[in-house]
């Protein structure tokens, strides 16, 4: 097995090009289409409708800055066309007095997110001022018990399952780092098939090393090559980018050894079903791109509502990977919240593996 | 030493190879002869333990090595017909891996490398990588890997397709003399048949899947003992001539190659007044009339009907 396993860093070392290039492509595109984004909330402009008074519109503003996922800036409509038109922002908030608009210049993930936030906070308002009117002070009782709460509660969710909260700088390096360690892995394993054609596979065979040893030697180093092409994104965007990853980075790495993991049994599937290289050529991109577009790598999960790409999305490898990533890094949640993530991508790739061997091994005895 | 028992391997609905028994004493040189289809890759690779027979046994010093193929496998260097190594690495890199497969390692590792890399000639190349060797060195570094563990038998599938007259006559030298000076036992396959005369005590000849004769050189061109052939070369090709002659009483068999013609007839017939008296009628012109001993090539012609590289 170590011969074999070496000898593929040997030959990556002689045709470095495709792992180097999926590397920094991820940093090439994460690091410039990032660098539009912030980390920070995104300032929304405000413009209130024509009915409002400006003491009520200023009121409405306090109560959309309580929170520090947005910051909002109230002006005049005029102003906040001219955001919106010229690209400056995705969206502005038309303030009504019981209801809102939304001015929408292009489609940003964060849009549902900002939706989701307004239509809590005026929920919870109007709510209140109905209660006012039967019962005086009672805002005023409210507001007191909670500077002044007598428990405190702290929820945390064992299913990760807060509130959806939405990071635009992650949710690129996550997607983009899980995308394309696809393309490294899977063409890393066509090195099997191309071991078969050219014939150097039948003479590992006819010597004693056994041909578990030789899948080994094989998906280690698959194995190998895409854990540090993420584990080494990661870091580099945490420590020379500056991104946010939470607290718990070894948590991340842990996470990405379990995708990686399934990713390289998944490629090892494909294979003892598609034996040509040039037909892997063309499967992998599909396969891959399809992966990453329903599993939620190039926009959130939470955005799809199509039942039916829902369903399919469970059955991707790096829906699990990306719901496990985000949960940790962005919601701070911990091992409990992701165990479930993880161990469903360890059974999807022992069962992809046991089913692949099985079938190469079929097909070489057909 | 290695033998073969009524080997059998059937695909679907196509028998590529039929019953066929072999035998390797130990030290000999032995050829496997047929055209392309024959069935002799199949036979190697149920022999190298690379594919299970559907019926039949393979024996090492008398001891099956279908259900234990270990002790095959580390007295076996197979050198196969397709250039079976790392393109992208250099001789001396493919060396290293196949030795390390066979757990070689530090000096008895580099110290075999550089053994074998002088056997094939290629000591002062070892550092090109080998898709910058031209057909020749490949096939060259395909023989030396397969001898990095020091094999008692080499089985060679074809080594020689599609090199240079230069490079195949080191080929042959290298496995003559690892044949001859240092015992090896040489099972060697090709459909080259100067090179199984020239290398091989024994010859078995395949065809269809089938042992079809073996035996000594002798004892295969005894076959042909009461016959002998003739080869008629003219100034250019006469079809209707060539067809004339090869209906000649006494010709049992003919081929016609560009413009000679080769006849194989009863020894003593007498045809060559025939043969003259119909160039004459037809305008042609006699080159060369050479009459040969039978070679191999007639053998399997007679044997079979038509010519290996056919």
């Amino acid at each position: 097995m170590k011969a074999v396993f070496l000898l593929q860093w040997r030959r990556f070392y002689r045709k470095p090009m495709l792992v180097l290039a999926m590397f920094g492509l991820t940093v090439i595109f994460v690091s410039v289409t990032a660098a539009g984004g912030q980390s920070g909330p995104q300032m929304t402009p405000v413009y209130a409708d024509e009915s409002m008074s400006e003491l009520q519109a200023q009121r409405w503003l306090e109560r959309l800055n309580g929170g520090d996922q947005f910051q909002f800036e109230l002006m005049a409509e005029s102003e906040a066309r001219s955001y919106v038109a010229e690209g400056d922002v995705s969206q502005a908030v038309n303030l009504l007095e019981t209801d809102y608009r939304l001015l929408v210049g292009r489609e940003d993930p964060a849009r549902f997110a900002l939706d989701s936030f307004l239509r809590r906070i005026y929920s919870e308002e109007l709510r209140l001022e109905n209660a006012e009117q039967t019962t005086p002070g009672i805002r005023a009782d409210m507001e007191s018990s909670l500077a002044d709460p007598a428990l405190t509660l702290t929820v945390e969710s064992l299913q990760g399952e807060d509130s959806f909260q939405y990071n635009g700088q992650l949710q690129l390096l996550f997607g983009m780092t899980l995308f394309f360690v696809i393309y490294t892995i899977m063409f890393s394993l066509v090195r099997i098939v191309d071991e078969k054609r050219t014939g150097t596979w039948s003479r590992m065979i006819i010597s004693p090393v056994r041909k578990w040893q030789m899948y080994l030697g094989h998906l280690g180093y698959s194995f190998l090559i895409g854990f540090s092409q993420i584990t080494l994104i990661f870091l580099l965007f945490r420590f020379a980018f500056g991104f946010e990853l939470g607290e718990r980075f070894w948590l991340l790495i842990a996470i990405a050894a379990c995708y990686t993991f399934s990713i390289v049994a998944l490629g090892l599937l494909i294979i003892s079903l598609i034996t040509k290289p040039q037909q892997l050529g063309a499967v992998i991109p599909i396969v891959a791109t399809g992966m990453a577009m329903v599993g939620g790598a190039f926009w959130p999960i939470e955005l799809v509502t199509n039942e039916i790409l829902l369903a399919v999305s469970k059955a991707l490898p790096i829906t699990y990977g990306l719901q496990a990533l985000t949960s940790v890094a962005v919601y701070g949640n911990g091992v409990q919240a992701v165990a479930m993530p993880l161990l469903l991508l360890l059974g999807f790739g022992s069962i992809c593996l046991a089913i692949a061997i099985r079938l190469m091994e079929w097909r070489s005895a057909s | 030493m290695l033998e073969t028992d009524k080997l059998t391997k059937q695909f679907k609905d196509t028998i590529a190879v039929d019953d066929v028994s072999l035998v390797l004493k130990r030290g000999e040189s032995v050829g496997l002869l047929g055209p392309n289809g024959a069935g002799k890759s199949t036979a190697i690779a149920m022999i190298s333990t690379l594919m299970k027979p559907s019926s039949g046994d393979v024996r090492l010093n008398g001891k099956s090595v279908l259900k234990k193929p270990d002790d095959m496998r580390r007295v076996l260097g197979v050198v196969p017909q397709k250039i079976a190594l790392y393109e992208e690495l250099s001789a001396y890199e493919n060396l290293k891996f196949f030795g390390r497969l066979y757990g070689l390692s530090g000096n008895k590792l580099e110290q075999r490398i550089e053994y074998v890399l002088e056997l094939v000639g290629l000591a002062d190349r070892k550092k090109e990588l080998v898709k910058n060797y031209s057909g020749g060195m490949q096939r060259r570094v395909n023989l030396a890997a397969a001898m990095m563990h020091e094999p008692e038998v080499l089985i060679m599938d074809e080594p020689t397709v599609g090199i240079d007259p230069q490079s195949r006559n080191h080929l042959l030298e290298t496995i003559r003399k690892l044949n001859r000076d240092e015992g090896m036992t040489v099972l060697y396959t090709s459909h080259y048949m100067e090179e199984v005369e020239k290398l091989c005590d024994r010859v078995y000849i395949m065809d269809h899947g089938k042992v079809i004769a073996e035996g000594t050189k002798e004892e295969l061109k005894a076959i042909l003992s009461d016959q002998e052939t003739v080869l008629i070369e003219f100034d250019q090709n006469y079809p209707e001539l060539f067809k004339k002659l090869s209906e000649i009483e006494g010709v049992q068999h003919s081929t016609i190659e560009e413009q000679s013609l080769k006849l194989i007839i009863p020894r003593g017939t007498r045809m060559l007044a025939a043969l003259f008296h119909e160039a004459e009628r037809y305008g042609a012109q006699v080159i060369n009339v050479n009459v040969q001993t039978p070679t191999l090539e007639d053998v399997f012609l007679r044997l079979t009907g038509r010519k290996l590289r056919d």
